[in-house]
Order: C-alpha cells, then sequence, then structure tokens
C-alpha cells in the first residue's frame, strides 16, 4: 500500500469508529433494512476514501459522510422504484385511496377530517410530530417516496429525477401531489390535534 | 374555462412549486385559494410537509444511535485492501 494509502487508512479508521453508527442508525431508519442499511454505510466509506481528495477539510468530516450516504439513500430508492413491477397495482390502491378524498365533481368531500393540525405552532420542533410524520413517509409507495425525497435533497434539476424515475414531467408533481395528499391522510389518522 | 375544483387547484399548488404556473394557471389558483378555506388548509400543510422535508438532514443527530460493531470491523478490513 502506498505511504498515501496508509495514512488515509488511518484517519478512515479513526472515522469509521467514529461515525459508522450514526451513519448505520441513519441508514436504517431510511431503508428499515439491515442488510442495505450496512451495504450503503460500507459502500459511503468506500466512495469516501476513493473520494479523499475532494474533502480538502472544507467541511466537517461528519456533514461529508452523511452528505455521501444520503445520495446513495436516494440512488437506492429509485433503483427501487424502477424496478419493481409491482409497483403498478400498489399505487394503483393508494391513488384511489387519494382520489376518493375528493367528490366527483372535485370538491372535498366532508368526512370530518382536517383536524386544523396545519395551525398549531411548533409542530415541526415537536418530536412526536415528526415520528408521526416519519412514519408515515414510510408507508409511501417507493416511486412516490422517491419522487418526493429526491426533490428536496437533490441538487438534480425536475427533468434528470423524471428520467430517473422514468416519468413525465407532469406526473411528476401528480406523484408529489398524491403523495401529499396521501401524508395529510395518515398525519390525520395519528395526529391529534 | 371554468374555476378550479379543489383537487384540481390542490394539484397546482404542487405545479407552483415544481414548474411554476402560468399566468393564467396562477390566477385561477389564487382565486380559488381566495373563497376556499380546505384548500387554503391544505397549502399549508403542503408548505409544513416541505418545510420537514428540508429540515430533514439536521434529524441525523437526533436518532438513537444502534451499535454495530460488526459492521466496523467489516468496513475496516474492507478499507485495508483498497
Amino acid at each position: 500500500m502506498s505511504e498515501k494509502n496508509q495514512n488515509t487508512n488511518q484517519q478512515f479508521t479513526q472515522w469509521v469508529d467514529d461515525y459508522s453508527d450514526q451513519l448505520y442508525s441513519w441508514a436504517y431508519h431510511k431503508t428499515s433494512s439491515k442488510e442495505i442499511a450496512e451495504d450503503l454505510v460500507q459502500e459511503t466509506f468506500l466512495s469516501a476514501f476513493k473520494g479523499i481528495d475532494n474533502f480538502k477539510n472544507e467541511s466537517q468530516p461528519k456533514t461529508w459522510l452523511f452528505r455521501i450516504l444520503n445520495n446513495k439513500i436516494i440512488d437506492h430508492y429509485r433503483k427501487a422504484a424502477r424496478k419493481n413491477e409491482k409497483l403498478v397495482d400498489n399505487e394503483f390502491l393508494h391513488t384511489k385511496k387519494t382520489d376518493d378524498l375528493f367528490e366527483p365533481d372535485g370538491h372535498w368531500k366532508m368526512t370530518g377530517f382536517n383536524a386544523g393540525w396545519e395551525e398549531e405552532e411548533h409542530l415541526l420542533d415537536n418530536h412526536e410530530f415528526n415520528v408521526v410524520l416519519s412514519n408515515c413517509i414510510h408507508k409511501l409507495p417507493e416511486k412516490w417516496r422517491a419522487a418526493i425525497e429526491s426533490k428536496y435533497q437533490s441538487v438534480k434539476k425536475a427533468e434528470e429525477i423524471c428520467k430517473e424515475l422514468n416519468i413525465t414531467s407532469s406526473n411528476y408533481w401528480q406523484i408529489i401531489h398524491r403523495a401529499k395528499l396521501q401524508l395529510k391522510i395518515c398525519i390525520e389518522k395519528n395526529w391529534m390535534t | 374555462m371554468g374555476q378550479y375544483s379543489c383537487k384540481k387547484a390542490t394539484e397546482m399548488v404542487e405545479k407552483r412549486s415544481i414548474t411554476g404556473l402560468t399566468i393564467s394557471e396562477s390566477l385561477k389558483l389564487k382565486l380559488h385559494l381566495s373563497i376556499c378555506k380546505a384548500c387554503r388548509a391544505y397549502q399549508k400543510q403542503s408548505e409544513l410537509i416541505d418545510t420537514f422535508f428540508e429540515n430533514n438532514d439536521g434529524q441525523e443527530n437526533d436518532l438513537k444511535v444502534i451499535e454495530n460493531n460488526e459492521l466496523k470491523s467489516f468496513i475496516i478490513a474492507k478499507l485495508k485492501d483498497q
């Protein structure tokens, strides 16, 4: 091994010790799979090792490693969304549920939901609410989850995201629309104002 | 073309944040929101969910940490092969 690699190796052994558990916990939280989470963390350290020249002390190692991990998590969602043919049925069921919020003429159904939770102060600082919303996100169909997560966690443009998910641009915001409706249903079912 | 239904209005709320709206679409949406309380609530809910995702990165720090020592050993060994 070259001297450069030896020094890098020492550095990385320290980083694995310091950050692997946190990275693993986060990956497991996002994927609900021990195997996938372990793979993603391993891939993260490997990518970081190969790309160490890009680090250059510009940020905290922890921030840098989490950024790499989050990108790999997004890629994982996208691959899963593209691969799974069964999604067609799964999406159909979820779409029916969200369409069901509206009357045929497009008005909201007066079902008694919509408890006004959006008016609560500091809702996003509330740990329990965050747990409820996280669980609701986990229940989204894979493709919807991929679409909605991509929007916020990536600098890629909408066109690229559409290409990777194999959807049209109008499909993209329609999927986000349905995802948000499903999240709304789930929140209102699980959160008491 | 007529006014927006609630279903259409909520779709346009999302379209607005992704591709933007035409002037016509924007006016129709504003009109609907001005007279529909339920859709104003939806808009707020949608924005709340947006903010949750935008803040999501910070949550890495709040998460309960699971110990996985086998993973550490495995990774360290793998890096030595690089």
